[in-house]
């Protein structure tokens, strides 16, 4: 019994080790000194940690990037709250359709996404343009806003809003003081995710961003495939996922981020 | 747009319906490998990841008390950290100079590097890495709604642990089994960076033929259609996995 229980501990931790090794790997290798990583390592340092913040492009990828997952996820909340409140609260008799359309993207790869929407942004002249890729984005993170923020509502009582309402709110200042403080973990938890997955975006990015607005891991993208793996990019790669770990910690602390998904 | 055509040398479409597209993956065989080459790949990512997730799963809703919440955020961890950056660490991981050839190197295990990257093997690593969340999450779930005490009582019974497994355990999770294998398989047949990376170049996906074609080649039509065939078998997959739920209520 006891040798079974260390076994299935032994086991649990080899899965786990697997999951986070690539990243603690990558994390370890940012401080290598070297222009190429090996391992063991010669020499240890923050070198590239002083290049990636001295280097300008790289900056302005990361600013880029930033920029436009900010946006996106405050676009993609504001549209996704408006959509879960018409589906959980509305008295929509398309209802059914509404939510397939709304959530089906989900379920469809990106890659199809990139190959449809670049068609349609050149068709529409929309190639290449700043708006154009904040509307990809936005796209791309909408269906699981709607889907995160339809599982907190429906977990809000519609009566306390009503209750508000007769007491004289009027219906915005109702919403705005009972349903949505209320909703709050949820969109913090839909904003977080629509922001990674906009921040982290190769795929749609790579298809349809010209070369004007580089994003962060469209110029690491191409980095390694033209030239390899790039240490300025290990260094800057290892503060966002550290960046990350914390967010994730945070969020799984405070509003149990692993049940909402 | 997959029924249109272009013809070769010319950037511009020509909007009569064609099926033309659709034969050419037919008929080349560059195409149908790579098809093959991509279902064998995802099938594989499929098995190892429940294969993984399994124990893992059982672990974290059985034994991981108050550890639960930690351990679910480092399985998150792949899942938002976005296809890059672990890929990024993967590469160090297991290249030529990478961590696990320097290691068994330096203790004298082995001479010539293991070649981990640029074939099937790397890609595999990838694949499972990047989409293993997608089986633990439903797993962990569908576990969690056994009632604790199902084991105690089938091995009061007299039932061994295996046995435990084999009629209770794994039928009553089927449900979250079967919706991680179809997400799984469906991330991993469209994914195109971790095989890009991965495989080098070298290892043509269906997912990095059609990138090829919409990106480099400048062939939009012919990219739609593959597309179009990757959405085919992303509803097959979907209408099966839909199918083997009810199969799984029922029985």
């Amino acid at each position: 019994m006891r040798l079974k229980t260390v076994l299935w501990a032994a086991i649990t931790f080899a899965v786990l080790a697997y999951l986070i090794a690539p990243i603690a790997v990558l994390i370890y290798s940012a401080f290598d000194d070297g222009k190429f990583f090996r391992f063991p390592p010669r020499e240890l340092s923050l070198r590239w940690f002083r290049e990636a913040l001295a280097s300008p492009e790289y900056r302005s990828a990361v600013l880029n990037s930033t920029i436009l997952a900010t946006i996106a996820s405050v676009l993609s909340v504001a549209f996704g709250l408006m959509a879960a409140l018409g589906l959980t609260r509305g008295p929509l008799r398309s209802r059914p359709i509404v939510e397939i359309l709304l959530l089906a993207p989900l379920t469809l790869p990106l890659v199809v996404w990139a190959i449809a929407l670049m068609q349609i942004y050149a068709r529409l002249g929309l190639s290449g343009s700043v708006g154009g890729l904040i509307l990809a984005h936005t796209i791309i993170t909408l269906p699981l806003s709607v889907r995160i923020l339809m599982a907190t509502l429906s977990n809000i009582d519609p009566n306390l809003e009503d209750a508000a309402r007769s007491l004289g709110a009027r219906p915005l200042r109702a919403f705005a003081r009972t349903t949505l403080p209320l909703a709050m973990p949820g969109v913090l938890t839909s904003a977080a995710f629509c922001f990674l997955i906009s921040f982290n975006d190769v795929v749609v990015t790579t298809f349809i961003a010209g070369a004007s607005w580089m994003t962060f891991p469209v110029r690491m993208y191409s980095q390694l495939r033209g030239q390899g793996v790039d240490p300025i990019t290990l260094a800057i790669g290892a503060m966002i996922v550290a960046l990350i770990l914390v967010i994730v910690a945070l969020g799984e602390a405070r509003f149990k981020w692993s049940r909402r998904l | 747009m997959s029924i249109w055509s272009q013809p070769t040398g010319s950037l511009i479409v020509d909007p009569t319906p064609t099926i033309k597209n659709y034969a050419r993956i037919a008929g080349d065989g560059y195409y149908i490998r790579g098809l093959l080459r991509t279902l064998w790949l995802s099938l594989a990512t499929t098995a190892l990841a429940a294969l993984l997730a399994l124990p893992l799963s059982w672990w974290i809703v059985r034994r991981a008390g108050r550890f639960r919440g930690l351990i679910l955020t480092l399985v998150l961890i792949p899942m938002v950290c976005g296809a890059l950056l672990p890929t990024l660490g993967l590469m160090n991981l297991l290249g030529p100079l990478g961590v696990i050839n320097g290691t068994l190197k330096s203790l004298g295990l082995i001479d010539r590097s293991w070649k981990l990257l640029g074939n099937q093997t790397g890609i595999l690593i990838g694949l499972v890495h990047a989409f293993l969340p997608l089986m633990v999450l439903p797993l962990v779930s569908a576990l969690d709604r056994l009632p604790r005490d199902v084991e105690g009582a089938a091995m009061s019974l007299g039932a061994k642990r295996l046995q435990v497994w084999r009629r209770i355990i794994l039928p009553l999770s089927a449900p979250g089994l079967i919706a991680g294998s179809a997400l799984v398989f469906c991330a991993a047949l469209t994914s195109f960076v971790t095989p890009l990376l991965l495989g080098q170049g070298k290892v043509a996906t269906f997912a990095t033929m059609a990138y090829q074609q919409a990106s480099l080649v400048l062939d939009w039509p012919f990219a739609s259609a593959l597309a179009m065939v990757m959405l085919a078998i992303l509803a097959l997959i979907g209408t099966a996995a839909w199918g083997a739920q009810k199969w799984a209520a029922e029985t």
